[in-house]
């Protein structure tokens, strides 16, 4: 069994992350269940998603994946990362972007949110993180829209090359090349290109990334 | 026929056109919304043949329109969350005695957690309570399976009945067969007779009916599908996943275990509980391979026809057994179930779960909370402990909050400055409602003190009023929520000469539910266009004599407006109106003129906007230009000038007028 979280904020993407790595399981003949968040939660809330894959051919019952069970963990912001953390299994990758979202607060006196120094406890209790320079990348793409698949696809990336993850479930069960053809079925067609070159874009830099 | 990858509800409303469901109606409600909008959507692709598919004003119309069609022969789908039931209630308790002639669905989304809900009630007490049969799906695929079978047992019966899934089910996906094109069943339309008019002695009648008819239910429900057993045995040095292996519920009377493989304790499981017990058993096998512990088979049951109770098949099923554990979400309504049986047949099995305190009592379940009660239970040496890390940093809590740009804000804003600058003794109460207006009760706004339920906060408002003359009572009520029941509420006040300000949040959808359109809006799920409903001509046909229209997003005018209207003796009316900002397109991001800024910290401490923050170090506003609308509201309120909005003429030199006297 592979399981993915997808942790972000209402409009960052999360569901069509989560429906991308559903449609490369089943071009797989894998059993698929995602769970979502809709309602309430996406005014400015945070929203995950879940994706279960029965990778040997086992049968998924619950959409929902136990604490401790998830192979990686996909944040679209750190802070999300660090609630996700809860689902990651002990070996796990979890992968955050640099740059975070201010949670919306009239309380002048709340002390500002510092992203660098969530990640940074992260790192520091032991948790497999990868960051991914999203400004860079974001930037070269001309847009933060893709940011979902930039993040997938980083996570993919990092978990079939770095030899940390060799016990991990995802590891080469899902080819960048699935990866592509999954998002061609998923995304809009005008905005295939757009997904596809932001693919590219992550595996270009790749290897400035410390994986 | 073709795989698609679709949420529990697209998959339910797909399941319901392929059962050739003719009329269709509901009202939007989380978790249930999606049903009718796939309906609708299938209709607009020409995919679902001869299907009517509507968004009623509520519930209750919904299914007395419904009730109708079904008279006539259709079959018939109603759709709304569980509190929605409660409004359509007095429709259902006499359409069961009256009975259906077409199949009668109810599916109705009930909702633990609860995540997006006013109240955990359960429907499958609901539907025991109306003596109606209901369905409880573990999964989107069985949710299908079971709306076809509803149809024919409402047909077979003349009785509605209820699929009730929770949250979980309606927003899970999978890749699910479906028809690619669907024909309504026809219907031979109305028939006299005297049995659709329901006296009492026609009703004393039906009840005997109903009572004959549901033991028969029960009885096909103890030999249907949906309610299966099975043994779930642990192989002890097994490489693979047992519980996995075995894809099909077997059914214990088709097997022969071996005897040290016969069970003697029972687990059941309603609903999602089922899917969770399943990953639990398979953890705690894991657990038990790791540390070398023996496990004893046990005999699992799902039920998935919760009322008339399956007592046939449960009575199979606790044959032999020593201790039942009982998971379900919501109330204890099969652990009362098989309570009940071990009294009936005088059967020696012990029962625990809700009511023994071994089981999650309210809220949802999850995998590792089941995991964890039936290691308990089964006296297991194993221990979850340590599944599972808690990161060692403060993460920023993200409650739901009013959108950027929401014209909520303005209007929220203009009556709490209305009311401030009419006096302390005006102090006033803020009766609030169901929508994304409920968001109003978070600081810095703070304007919503009451909450109860559709349509109450202008009723609410009259009670306050009637103990406190002098307090001033504004009821605040969104469009939809309006026309869903707001207008009866106006009447008493008109009637009883209740003293109130009615405020009516017009941003020309159902917000919160994910923009439906309403009778307001005059066009329908299906894209008609019809006559709007006027607000305004309704208040002033029930009698209200005040009615201001205002854009709340122009302070001034919309100060100036609540102030009027709450001056006015006797039922007063604002309609606020401007659009969702889902419904239009941002205009340019305010711009900030640090020279003009007091520092003043007004702007960011009284508004909540989620595009607006202050920056500590250089003592302004830092505006992000991702999520700001340009919505105007800041500018307006800014009275130095300091924040102006390029697309709104005129914003800058218009301070608000009240705004130093809202200290509150
Ligand atoms: S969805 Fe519309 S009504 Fe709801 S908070 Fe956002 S802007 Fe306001
Ligand atoms: S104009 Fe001001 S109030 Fe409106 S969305 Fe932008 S920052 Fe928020």
């Amino acid at each position: 069994m592979i399981s993915v979280s997808i942790a972000g904020i209402g409009g960052q993407g999360n569901v069509l992350a989560a429906k991308i790595l559903a449609q490369a399981a089943k071009t797989k003949g894998w059993q698929v269940r995602t769970a979502e968040t809709i309602g309430m939660a996406q005014r400015g809330g945070d929203v995950i998603s879940h994706v279960r894959m029965g990778n040997n051919h086992e049968e998924v019952y619950a959409p929902l994946p136990a604490k401790g069970s998830v192979d990686v963990v996909i944040a679209l912001e750190p802070g999300e990362g660090a609630r996700a953390l809860p689902y990651l299994k002990e070996n796990g990758l979890l992968v955050v972007p640099q740059s975070g979202i201010a949670p919306s607060t009239a309380d002048l006196k709340a002390d500002p949110y510092n992203p660098a120094a969530v990640i940074d406890a992260l790192a520091a209790q032991g948790v497999a993180v990868s960051v991914v320079d999203d400004q860079a990348l974001c930037d070269a793409l001309g847009t933060r829209k893709a940011l979902n698949i930039m993040m997938l696809a980083h996570a993919i990336n990092v978990v079939n090359a770095d030899p940390r993850f060799e016990h991990n479930e995802l590891r080469n069960a899902i080819s960048m090349d699935e990866l592509r053809e999954a998002i061609v079925a998923c995304v809009k067609e005008k905005f295939v290109t757009m997904n596809l070159t932001a693919v590219d874009l992550v595996l270009q830099s790749a290897k400035v990334y410390k994986i | 026929m073709s795989k698609t990858f679709l949420m529990g509800n697209e998959a339910f409303a797909h399941a319901a056109l392929e059962a050739g469901v003719k009329v269709c109606a509901g009202y939007p409600g989380t978790p249930s919304s999606e049903v009718l909008e796939t309906i609708a959507k299938a209709h607009a692709q020409g995919k679902a043949e001869g299907v009517h598919v509507e968004w009623s004003t509520n519930e209750k119309a919904a299914l007395e329109m419904l009730a109708g069609a079904a008279y006539s022969g259709a079959r018939t789908l109603f759709t709304c969350k569980q509190v929605g039931l409660n409004v359509a209630s007095d429709a259902l308790m006499s359409l069961n005695y009256v009975g259906v002639e077409g199949g009668t669905v109810l599916f109705v989304a009930d909702d633990p957690g609860p995540i997006s809900s006013q109240t955990e009630q359960d429907t499958r007490r609901f539907a025991s309570f109306a003596k109606v049969p209901v369905f409880d799906p573990a999964t989107p695929e069985q949710g299908c399976a079971m709306i076809k079978t509803a149809y024919d047992v409402s047909e077979r019966y003349h009785t509605p009945v209820i699929v009730r899934p929770t949250t979980r089910v309606c927003h899970a996906s999978t890749f699910i067969d479906i028809e690619d094109t669907t024909q309504a069943k026809p219907a031979k339309g109305f028939e006299k007779d005297s049995k659709w008019v329901i006296f009492p002695k026609r009703s004393f009648e039906a009840h005997g009916e109903i009572n004959d008819r549901l033991p028969k239910i029960a009885a096909d429900f103890s030999a249907c599908e949906f309610n299966p057993i099975e043994v779930v045995s642990f192989g002890q040095d097994a490489e693979a996943d047992s519980t996995a292996s075995r894809d099909v519920p077997v059914q214990v009377s088709a097997q022969e275990p071996a005897s040290d493989q016969v069970p003697t304790i029972g687990v059941v499981a309603g609903g999602i509980s089922y899917a969770y017990v399943r990953e639990a058993l398979r953890i705690i096998e894991q657990l038990a391979r790791e540390a070398h512990v023996a496990l004893s088979a046990v005999k699992l049951m799902q039920v998935g026809t919760p009322y008339p109770f399956p007592a046939q098949r449960a009575e199979e099923f606790v044959q032999g057994l020593e201790a039942i554990m009982v998971f379900e979400e919501l109330d204890h309504v099969l652990e009362d179930e098989f309570l009940k049986l071990a009294g009936q047949i005088h059967a020696p099995y012990t029962v625990h779960g809700k009511l023994t305190g071994e089981t999650t009592a309210r809220g949802e379940n999850t995998t590792d909370d089941i995991a964890a009660q039936l290691i308990a239970f089964m006296q297991l040496p194993l221990s979850l402990e340590g599944r599972g890390m808690v990161a060692q940093t403060p993460i920023p809590a993200r409650p739901p909050v009013l959108c950027a740009g929401c014209p909520h804000r303005g209007s929220f804003i203009a009556v709490k400055n209305a009311l401030a600058a009419m006096g302390k003794k005006h102090e006033g109460v803020y009766c609030g409602d169901i929508g994304c207006y409920t968001l109003g009760n978070a600081k810095p706004l703070s304007t919503v003190d009451t909450c109860l339920c559709m349509g109450a906060g202008i009723t609410i408002a009259q009670g306050i009023t009637a103990v406190d003359p002098n307090r001033k009572a504004v009821a605040f009520v969104g469009d939809s929520t309006f026309f869903a029941s707001g207008m009866t509420g106006v009447a008493n006040a008109v009637y009883n000469g209740h003293d109130i300000t009615l405020v009516v949040l017009d941003n020309a959808t159902t917000a919160m539910t994910g923009s439906q359109p309403h009778p307001g809006t005059g066009v329908t799920l299906v894209g008609e266009h019809r006559k709007p409903l006027s607000i305004d001509a309704v208040l002033q046909a029930l009698g209200v004599e005040k009615i201001i229209h205002a854009n709340p997003l122009k302070a001034h005018d919309a100060i100036e407006a609540a102030r009027e209207a709450i001056g006015f003796e006797g039922p007063s009316a604002v309609i606020y109106e401007s659009p969702c900002t889902a419904l239009i397109a941002p205009q340019a991001p305010v711009e900030f003129d640090e020279d003009a800024c007091t520092h003043c910290t007004k702007c960011v401490s009284r508004l909540g906007c989620p595009a607006l923050s202050w920056d500590r170090e250089n003592r302004h506003p830092l505006i992000d230009t991702s999520l700001c609308t340009g919505c105007g509201l800041c500018a307006e309120l800014c009275s130095d000038g300091a924040l102006a909005c390029p697309t709104q003429a005129d914003s800058t030199d218009q301070s608000c007028p009240s705004s130093n006297a809202q200290e509150a």
